[in-house]
């Protein structure tokens, strides 16, 4: 599948290839929660730690392998190198999500430390990877996508409303924290990720009709 | 629509804040009625007839103890039944428990737990009742209703919730005035309420609610030792157990039945040990055992339903009677009881009614003179309550005739009903005593006692708890009014600024047209924070909300600046050194903003559930002296050195500025020197030294602060080129220097002066009054501030006045919270309010209370002037047809009407909450102390306010009239 993405030129990319990706990252964090359910047999409350790691593990490497098919210019930039942008985007990407995160006032202490260090990994392969390993560094096209939210095209709606869903999902995960209905699911990070990936997943479906609507648009206008 | 012109605009505004003053007036005073109260405490006076000898015989007070009892004991006429008591409480206990409700017995469970008690009841040696008690149903104020009979109002129980020891007259002041030795074991609240009156206690805490089993336990260990004891009269048990059961687990807990279990032991405990003692060395004893408050299904309390007002009330002790089935009285009816019982004076301010049945064993004559002495005590009540009661001179007067007062006069009016109704029973009384008279006398004369004193009980008792609907709905209508013109004039405002299309399309940048992002959240944050205040938890935690909303706009704000940072993309961002230093020193500021926001947040763990976690201050106290101390003097060095910085970097050399700076320089050090020396001693004595100092360092901020405010636009030099005003600016350098056509730069120069002279002012002030901790979150916020200021001078146009200063006043929100404040009255520094107060006055304590508390909302609002002076507002200013009016409106205009707008809807709002959770469960815990917190953040609002538009007023006319001077001469 892999070798049959990558001669498509990425600038251009079908509904069907949009749903094919969404519908496989939307798949891995399935697999995650199924792995983490039935074979260790731990969940987000009782061990959130473990359980964001190995959603994150699975992920990761899903994310990582489908968007670097489509990197920008592939005449000059080989499907490793877009491997490697999409690695070393992940650390950047899981801090600026940390300090994030910090900002709006996660616990600091150090025995949340892991539990944000693997919330901040998990978020980063949600929102930072995809488009580290489609426009590596280009400083324009993050402008374009993050800064103003101004996207063009499928593969741009790809990257940016799931990534935007992301983060408006965890902002409004947080909500519940400070209440005092002590429940052990307002624990940091644990309804922030599901908040997150809740908006991760609505994002897909945003950008789902989004492709769908773009190219029955065209299809409209070339019949 | 003809545009606003400033005398409308400021006519309109004034009028709304009229308005809105009126409302809440009429709202607070509907919703929160302030009742007067006796102030003394009863003596001997309380046994002869009111209004007679009404001045008494004050010489009693100083009798020694056992004199004064025996006094009492002739006074009175009623021989004491008994001479020690048990009061044993119950924590939380509704009576239904233990009496069942409506006639039918208790749940099968609790009555197979409880079997002594139930025996007891049988048999009739106990007497049970269910004692209605009012809200809010919280053990404090339940306990002084039960020992004083009186009803406090809200704010009588709110304001008393940190001066902790009970200074009204009470039932236990009365024991310990005739010498009783007592002992308490239990909830610690009464050692707070009554310190140094008894003579033994073991106070246990209500803290750990998980704690069901040892809190009782640290009650009955003592138990044994006790009752064998004979050297007390009064035993106070009070048990906590039931009330945790009740908060984890609710009615229907596992732990319940055993934990009546545990109480029926003890009752059985103290009751075969009083029994055998009958007649013997110390008397008879009543065993009074009653709960302060029931619990809902759920287990919590404090509201008004049947559930939590339902609390126990059982005698035992009182001699044989048949049960039939519990009569319903009022929790506050045990106060007198207990005093007639044990023949002490009633408690001033008491509303309670005698219980009938206790009295069943004294004669007709002492059961008619208690009755007396209840009425004459309610009588003085009513006196105080209401001037104008008819009756006041009856008793004296010696002349009386029963049937002047005819009973068609009962009706007519509050006054004549119960006038009338004593001066029956008192003619009743008299003539039975005359005559020596039959029965059926006796019981008509007792039937019309209790009669007046029902309708005076119940009468007195709806003063404090009635709301009258028309004055609130008034109130109300009032603050939606104010609310709708202030909010449609800032409305009107920006339409006519942004929408107008009278400005020249060039000066406007993209952003200010439409209805952008930042916009859209600002608004949104006064919806959330709406929808939020109608839930008890986030009001308890509101804290977290404003934190969150903040630093979420200080993020919005850092993606506007990306935004605009590199529209031509990274390379040539790097290339333009000129305009990518602007976008760097914007997100520094940004970062400052954040960073400090978060270090801000983790000071104080505040709120409710969540402050016993961990947090800088508690951190930095644990570490003790050695980390607080040099913190809090670098702190405060940096605070003053950025304020002395600010002020020195005006490039004049005037003899005047000269005279500011020195004077704001030697305040701060003699703050130095107040922090060095005497903070440590502030708390623990008067010390005459600190004192002095402190008045010394108040007299001279408050002459520099009003002498800069009233006459630098005066002494400021006019500008002698009018083709060059910028030229002669002296406003610092690191303020952007905006080569604008401003009409006056010396008004912008001496606003920018007295802006941070107000901000110096108030950092000192707060240096010195808040607490050694709170000296670093001081300096994050001044930071905050100045790097708001900054990073907003520097962003020109991008984003929209009123939003910038709606961030600043959540910024000002945030800090408060920061600080250490909740929506708890109970985190208000009392202490700092007595720093520099040589005596004691309620006024000058409130003011520096209202100073500690909201420090930092009013720091905002203070540099606000300070923020207009840094503001280019020459695209806002048609420079042809500018007046005096339009320039003061575009100057003043936002900075005065944004925060207006945002408090007035946020009290309408809130106002509208309280209305509907008035039979809230958490109405008097959570809701009414946010509500008189959003009626003190209103007043802070409007005194800052109003100093920025007096300062801009005062400032412009002086220099404009200067300025005419200058030209005609």
């Amino acid at each position: 599948m892999k070798e049959e993405l990558e001669k498509i030129t990425p600038s251009k990319i079908s509904s069907f290839q949009v749903f094919l990706i969404h519908v496989c990252c939307g798949l891995a964090l399935a697999v995650g929660f199924w792995v983490a359910h039935n074979v260790y047999s731990i969940n987000l409350i009782f061990d959130p730690t473990g359980t964001l790691r190995l959603i994150w593990a699975i992920e990761f490497p899903v994310v990582i392998l489908l968007f670097s098919c489509f990197r920008q210019k592939p005449e000059k930039c080989s499907y490793l190198k877009a491997i490697a942008r999409g690695l070393l985007g992940l650390p950047v990407g899981a801090l600026i999500n940390a300090l994030g995160a910090l900002a709006l006032g996660a616990p600091a202490g150090l025995q949340y430390f892991e539990r944000t260090v693997s919330w901040s990994l998990l978020m980063s392969s949600l929102t930072f990877v995809p488009t580290a390993c489609v426009y590596g560094s280009c400083w324009t096209d993050w402008h374009r996508i993050f800064a103003c939210t101004k996207p063009k095209g499928s593969l741009d709606f790809m990257l940016c409303l799931p990534a935007h869903g992301a983060v408006i999902g965890a902002w409004f995960g947080a909500w519940p924290m400070p209440l005092d209905w002590e429940r052990p699911w307002q624990d940091w990070p644990i309804c922030v990720s599901y908040g997150a990936m809740a908006g991760y997943v609505a994002g897909m479906v945003g950008s789902l009709g989004l492709a769908l609507m773009h190219t029955g648009g065209k299809q409209l206008k070339a019949e | 629509m003809a545009p606003l012109t400033c005398t409308k605009l400021s006519v309109i505004t004034v009028t709304g804040v009229l308005t809105q003053i009126i409302g809440l007036s009429l709202f607070v005073f509907g919703f929160f009625p302030v009742k007067p109260a006796l102030p003394g405490t009863s003596g001997s006076e309380s046994f002869y007839a009111p209004s007679c000898d009404f001045v008494g015989n004050l010489s009693d007070t100083t009798l020694p103890s056992d004199q004064l009892k025996s006094l009492y004991q002739e006074l009175s006429g009623i021989p004491p039944s008994f001479e020690r008591l048990i009061l044993m409480v119950i924590d939380g206990l509704p009576a239904e428990f233990v009496l069942g409700k409506n006639g039918k017995p208790p749940n099968k469970q609790f009555k197979e737990a409880m079997p002594y008690t139930q025996s007891l009841l049988a048999s009739g040696s106990a007497i049970g009742y269910h004692a209605k008690a009012a809200p809010p149903t919280v053990t404090m104020p339940r306990l002084k209703a039960m020992v004083s009979g009186a009803l406090g109002g809200f704010l009588d129980v709110a304001f008393n919730f940190n001066t902790q020891a009970m200074m009204d007259d009470n039932l236990l002041g009365q024991f310990f005035r005739i010498g009783w030795k007592m002992v308490m074991l239990g909830d610690e609240t009464w050692i707070k309420l009554f310190p140094r009156l008894f003579q033994r206690h073991d106070g246990v805490s209500s803290f750990y609610v998980k704690d069901t089993v040892q809190v009782d336990q640290n009650v009955s260990r003592h138990l044994g030792y006790e009752l064998r004891k004979d050297d007390w009269n009064l035993l106070i048990l009070h048990y906590l157990g039931l009330d945790h059961v009740g908060h984890i687990g609710g009615r229907s807990s596992v732990l319940m039945a055993p934990k009546l279990k545990e109480m029926d032991e003890v009752v059985k405990l103290i009751h075969s040990s009083i029994n055998p003692s009958q007649g013997n060395r110390q008397g008879q004893a009543l065993l009074m055992i009653v709960s302060d408050h029931g619990m809902t299904e759920n287990g919590n309390h404090g509201g008004s339903t049947y559930e939590e007002t339902d609390s126990l009330a059982l005698f035992i002790g009182l001699g044989n009677h048949v049960f039939d089935h519990a009569s319903v009285i009022n929790q506050i009816d045990i106060a007198p009881t207990l005093a007639l019982l044990f023949g002490v004076p009633i408690p001033k301010n008491n509303v309670g009614v005698l219980i009938r049945e206790a009295f069943d064993s004294l004669t007709e004559d002492q059961h008619l003179r208690a009755l007396e002495l209840n009425a004459w005590q309610l009588l003085r009540l009513l006196h105080a309550q209401l001037s104008g009661l008819p009756c006041r001179n009856f008793p004296c007067d010696a002349l009386y005739d029963h049937q002047s007062s005819g009973s068609s006069e009962c009706n007519r009016t509050t006054e004549n009903m119960l006038c009338c109704l004593y001066m029956e029973a008192a003619a009743l009384y008299t003539s039975w005593k005359s005559k020596s008279a039959s029965n059926k006398d006796y019981s008509s004369t007792a039937a019309a006692y209790y009669k007046f004193l029902k309708s005076a009980s119940e009468w007195l008792s709806g003063r404090t708890t009635d709301k009258p609907v028309k004055l609130l709905a008034l109130g109300l209508a009032t603050m939606v009014i104010s609310s709708v013109m202030l909010s449609s004039l800032m409305l009107r405002r920006l339409r006519e600024i942004y929408h107008g299309g009278k400005q020249p399309a060039s000066n406007l940048n993209d952003s200010m047209n439409g209805w952008s992002f930042d916009e859209t959240f600002i608004f949104s944050v006064v919806v959330i924070l709406v929808t939020c205040m109608t839930s008890s938890s986030m009001v308890e935690e509101e804290h977290y909300i404003w934190y969150f909303l903040i630093s979420t706009f200080y993020l919005l704000l850092l993606r506007k600046t990306a935004q605009s940072l590199s529209a031509v993309g990274l390379q040539s961002f790097l290339m333009q050194k000129g305009k990518s230093g602007e976008g760097y020193f914007r997100v520094c500021c940004i970062f400052l903003l954040l960073i400090s926001g978060r270090i801000l947040r983790g000071w104080h763990q505040g709120g409710v559930n969540w402050t016993s976690l961990p947090d800088i201050s508690k951190w930095l106290e644990q570490g003790g002296g050695q980390y607080v101390k040099p913190l809090q003097l670098i702190s405060a060095i940096l605070v003053i050195s950025i304020g002395l910085f600010a002020l020195f970097s005006i490039e004049s050399k005037g003899k005047y500025f000269q005279m500011v700076r020195l004077s704001f320089l030697i305040s701060g050090l003699l703050v130095l020197l107040h922090i060095t020396r005497y903070q440590d001693y502030t708390f623990s004595s008067t010390n005459y030294g600190a004192t002095l100092l402190v008045q010394i360092i108040y007299a001279i901020l408050g002459t520099a602060t009003i002498g800069t405010v009233v006459a630098l636009p005066w002494l400021i030099p006019l500008s002698t080129s009018k083709i060059f005003p910028s030229d002669n600016t002296i406003s610092p350098s690191f303020f952007p220097r905006i080569q604008e056509k401003f009409p006056l730069v010396e008004l912008r120069d001496s606003l920018y002066v007295i802006g941070w002279a107000y901000i110096l002012c108030w950092c000192l002030l707060q240096l010195l009054l808040q607490q050694a901790i709170n000296t670093t979150p001081i300096l994050l916020l001044l930071l905050q501030m100045v790097a708001g200021v900054l990073y907003f001078a520097r962003s020109g146009t991008h984003h929209k006045e009123w939003v910038e200063i709606a961030g600043f006043y959540y910024l000002g929100m945030a800090g408060h919270f920061a600080l250490g404040n909740s929506n708890t009255l109970a985190t208000i520094d009392v202490a700092g309010a007595f720093i520099g107060i040589s005596n004691h006055s309620t006024f000058l304590s409130g003011i520096l209370m209202f100073i500690i508390t909201y420090a930092s909302p009013m720091f905002i609002l203070l540099s606000l002037v300070m923020y207009i002076s840094t503001k280019s507002m020459a695209h806002l200013v048609i420079p042809e047809k500018a007046n005096a009016g339009d320039l003061l409106m575009t100057m003043l205009g936002f900075p005065c009407l944004v925060p207006l707008v945002i408090n007035s809807i946020l009290l309408t709002a809130y106002t509208v909450v309280l209305l509907l959770m008035q039979n809230h469960l958490f109405v008097w815990s959570v809701f009414s102390p946010k509500y008189l917190y959003v009626c003190a953040t209103t007043v802070c609002t409007l005194i800052g306010v109003f100093i920025v538009a007096a300062t801009g007023f005062y400032t412009y006319f002086v220099l404009a009239k200067r300025k005419r001077k200058a030209c005609s001469g």
